[in-house]
């Protein structure tokens, strides 16, 4: 008796016209996901970490202040001193009065530094502030 | 007689096979340059800058006044204590004044030295506003049956009202 190999007489390829669209959408995704940095970080942080976190909604409010592990302020894109926190952001305020300001601040950091800059803040009438952190596992 | 020949229809097909492959390749870019940020951390509003402070008297039992010295000692209401346990001491204490009018609820007053540690103080900070939050969850459940979390706008507005929030950040004394 002769076997006979059983084969479906279909072709058998997945078909791959629909991948590029397939990764089209991924891709789509992540271009709408991404923000691009347009902020080079000039000092080096590590952030705490918390518990009692909450999200900013609207990152087109904030505003970011470093602070570096050797004690640099970074407000936005410059190094800036402690007493030029004020004049910048009372600009800024201005222009966005409703700005959030994200304190990323070295967890290695004195307390100092911290109320200097949050007296600055006060004085520029930029009162809402968020100690960035991360959030504890 | 020449035949004049026809070319034959040639089909004409852009090769869509490589199509993947670049859509790969944006694709590998986004995901290299995407940065998830993290753009959360414990949010709060400083009090207006004034010239001239008006000190107003309050009574001891409406402060919790926590210390942080530079050697990362904790002192609740001048006795010692561990940061973990600054949940555990304050829920009591907030829900004790949960009745009271909004001038006469609990301020938690936060205090250190210039030379304190920054992560230390974001520590302690956590815990006051963890020991809110449990109570905040503890006082919608019993208003409205859910959490916190769970409550719309208005209910939300009702429990924060009653779980009046009062934390003080008070400035380092300067050094002598």
């Amino acid at each position: 008796m002769k076997f006979e190999k059983k084969r479906a007489s279909t072709k058998q390829n997945i078909p791959t016209a629909s991948l590029p669209d397939i990764v089209f959408m991924l891709l789509l995704f992540f271009m709408v996901v991404t923000t691009l940095r347009e902020i080079d970080v000039f000092v080096q942080y590590k952030l705490p970490e918390a518990e009692s976190l909450e999200k900013i909604e609207n990152k087109r409010l904030v505003s970011y202040i470093w602070v570096g592990r050797d004690g640099r302020i970074q407000l936005n894109d410059s190094i800036v001193q402690i007493d030029e926190i004020q004049t910048i952001m009372y600009r800024k305020r201005v222009e966005l009065p409703q700005v959030i300001v994200s304190l990323r601040i070295d967890k290695g950091s004195e307390m100092g530094i911290v109320t200097d800059i949050q007296q600055q803040l006060r004085k520029a009438d930029a009162r809402r502030i968020n100690y960035s952190a991360y959030i504890k596992e | 007689m020449v035949k004049i020949k026809k070319g034959g229809i040639r089909e004409a097909e852009i090769p869509s096979s490589s199509m993947a492959d670049i859509a790969f390749l944006l694709l590998l870019f986004f995901l290299v340059a995407t940065v998830i940020d993290v753009d959360s951390g414990i949010g709060i509003v400083l009090p207006e800058f004034t010239e001239d402070q008006e000190l107003v008297p309050i009574s001891k039992d409406r402060m919790a006044a926590l210390l942080i010295n530079e050697n990362g000692d904790v002192l609740l209401d001048k006795e010692v204590i561990a940061i973990p346990q600054i949940k555990e001491a304050l829920i009591p204490r907030i829900e004790s004044k949960l009745e009271q009018p909004k001038n006469k609820k609990l301020i938690v007053s936060i205090k250190t030295d210039r030379k304190t540690n920054y992560n230390l103080y974001i520590q302690a900070l956590d815990q006051v506003r963890l020991a809110y939050a449990e109570v905040k969850d503890k006082v919608s459940f019993e208003m409205y049956g859910k959490k916190y979390l769970d409550t719309n706008d208005e209910e939300r507005k009702e429990v924060r009202e009653k779980v009046w929030e009062i934390i003080s950040i008070a400035e380092p004394e300067k050094v002598k």
